[in-house]
């Protein structure tokens, strides 16, 4: 089967599926999954129908640099749509050191073959990158098969049709860049340049945005609508605070005090426990983890904010607030703003203080004055 | 008690002093609501930073972060529109609405920082000034006026998170990616709050001080908006110089 596959370039997903003896109707029905996975409208379900009948697979190239291969233990569980169906009918997954069956020598050429050819203009693929790049000491901490990361990326991002960034690592820079960064790990947007690039954060992201994101630029052929810092709406348009189910109590006042509490018990809110939902826009609310079986708030602890820059940084996970950045002062602005009004009051006291000595002396200096 | 005499028994035929208005209304109506609204916005920011009242009950039957968060966002409104309302007004007031703007370029600027910070160093209380000396023009500009811009961009940007593409967030949201996320901006908005707090002690504490030892009418001219000066001099000859 994965022969047939692998040797049948420019055919249509739809092409494959039929050869695998998938009928008309259980091919809509994926059509129509797909789309509502996608969060399109009912109308929209005859243009994914038509992309996936028309349009030629795209190869997909997917790259490993820094990083944990979490996004991909997270990708093989998707469930809607399921990662075999993505992997093995939707795209063309023609490089992904990880997942793919070949090894060594032979993957390395079908990378570089597959940049040929799009250098001619007879293909087009897309980049896939999870983890980062080193670039301190000429990115010679992280190497794949002897090249350095960070011209294996330039290298294929350089024809690549768009650049997806998978997971934290690859957006903003994750545990590898957390300060003082030793590697000089930078996101790939920092890397490359003139490419579009759609960034799926979270450490790692939710395996149905992961497969969601693929199937839309795969169907459409263009990256999906992103928001200021370039993420797909679609998956990243909320905060996990607005769509939590602990919400009310957060409204109402109620918060879990100590992790044993009563309140914790009760399903009260996360937030003084450290809960990072207020400032976190992701779907963990929406889509769940693990097919929806849960997720962390769900299960009674707060969010850690993976998916937005600097959580690695911005500690700790059981504190409400960051830490200030000021250099030597580890603590939250709340002690530094007492420590600052105390001095006021010191201040103010000692200049006081100083007054009185003052007129104190003038006053004697007067009495000795006349007194003389 | 014999020794009253002299300055009960007649009023001088001349006036020692002159009063000249150097706070008009709109200055003193921004001051007070200002006051109001720092005031309620430290409250409710720290009980929304660190939230101490547990309601007993059912989450439907309390409202209490609601309710604070609303306070905040309102008196947030009253805040900003005054800030941008005292901004208009340093130019379409009068002289002392601009006095102690830190005018760098002028050395007249500089050297009224010297003296004032000198005669403050010396635990003396330098020139009487209608306006702000050099020195106050300098914190009012750090602390309100920068400080209040950081307040309002970030209180706005994080009051848009929860509609990104709002018009709140399209207006302010440049701001958290500028600050490094969403939790660094709450970081600042929270330690920003605290420069008011200390600001607003200091603040106080000098106007007491320079107003009961000058005795110019300082406390009083921010309901009067008048302030005496010696009658012998012109209004505000010690301003700015």
């Amino acid at each position: 089967m994965a022969d047939s596959l692998l040797s049948s370039p420019g055919l249509t997903t739809y092409d494959i599926l039929s050869r695998h003896g998938v009928s008309r109707r259980d091919f809509l029905s994926f059509c129509a999954i797909t789309a509502a996975s996608l969060g399109l409208e009912a109308q929209q379900v005859p243009a994914v129908v038509e992309a996936l009948e028309t349009k030629p697979r795209l190869p997909v190239i997917w790259l490993h640099g820094l990083e944990c291969t979490c996004c991909s233990e997270s990708f093989i569980r998707s469930s809607h749509p399921i990662a075999q169906d993505v992997v093995l009918n939707m795209i063309s997954l023609d490089y992904d050191d990880t997942l793919q069956a070949a090894a060594g020598h032979q993957v390395e050429q079908i990378r570089k073959d597959l940049i040929e050819q799009a250098k001619r203009g007879e293909t087009e693929y897309v980049l896939a990158v999870e983890g980062n790049a080193p670039t301190k000491d000429g990115g010679v901490y992280c190497t794949v098969a002897g090249e350095t990361f960070l011209d294996v990326l330039r290298e294929t991002a350089e024809h690549a049709k768009f650049v997806i960034a998978w997971g934290s690592c690859a957006c903003n820079g994750c545990v590898q860049a957390a300060a003082p960064n030793p590697t000089g790990a930078r996101p790939v947007h920092e890397c490359i340049t003139g490419k579009p690039i759609v960034k799926v954060p979270g450490c790692p992201p939710i395996a149905e945005v992961m497969t969601g994101v693929l199937t839309y630029v795969l169907t459409f052929g263009r990256l999906p609508e992103l928001d200021r810092v370039g993420r797909p709406k679609m998956f990243y348009k909320q905060r996990l605070h607005d769509k939590c189910l602990r919400r009310s109590f957060f409204d109402a006042g109620q918060f879990v005090e100590s992790w044993d509490d009563d309140g914790a018990r009760k399903g009260w809110c996360l937030y003084k426990m450290g809960c990072r939902g207020p400032t976190t826009y992701n779907s963990c609310a929406t889509f769940k983890w693990n097919g929806g079986v849960s997720w962390p708030i769900g299960s009674g602890h707060g969010c850690i904010g993976c998916s937005e820059e600097n959580f690695w940084d911005d500690g700790p996970f059981y504190s409400r607030l960051a830490k200030t950045p000021l250099p030597g002062i580890e603590a939250t602005p709340q002690k530094v703003g007492i420590a600052l009004t105390a001095a006021a009051g010191v201040g103010i006291a000692a200049h006081l203080a100083a007054l009185a000595i003052k007129r104190g002396r003038a006053a004697a200096t007067e009495n000795k004055a006349k007194e003389a | 008690m014999s020794q009253i005499t002299a300055p009960y028994a007649a009023a001088p035929a001349e006036p020692i002093f002159k009063q000249e208005l150097v706070w008009q209304w709109p200055i003193r109506l921004f001051h007070w609501l200002n006051a109001l609204a720092f005031v309620v916005l430290f409250l409710t920011g720290l009980y929304i930073s660190d939230p101490i009242f547990s309601p007993a009950g059912e989450a439907y039957g309390n409202q209490t972060m609601g309710y604070v968060r609303m306070t905040h966002f309102i008196a947030a409104a009253v805040f900003t529109v005054g800030f941008f309302w005292r901004i208009c007004w340093f130019w379409l007031g009068n002289r002392y609405a601009r006095s102690g703007f830190p005018y760098v370029w002028r050395a007249r600027w500089w050297r009224n920082l010297v003296r004032q910070t000198w005669d403050y160093l010396r635990l003396d209380f330098g020139h009487v000034h209608m306006g702000h000396n050099a020195l106050a023009g300098l914190a009012y500009t750090l602390v309100p006026v920068i400080g209040g811009w950081v307040m309002i961009l970030t209180g706005l940007a994080l009051f848009g998170q929860s509609n990104p593409d709002g018009f709140w967030d399209s207006l302010c949201g440049w701001v958290i990616p500028m600050l490094g996320g969403g939790l660094r901006t709450h970081m600042w908005h929270h330690l920003v709050a605290w420069l008011f707090l200390v600001f607003a002690i200091v603040h106080v504490y000098i106007v007491v001080l320079d107003g009961t030892q000058q005795r110019n009418g300082l406390i009083s001219s921010m309901i009067s908006g008048r302030k005496f000066y010696p009658a012998d001099e012109k209004p505000g000859s010690h301003d700015e110089d």
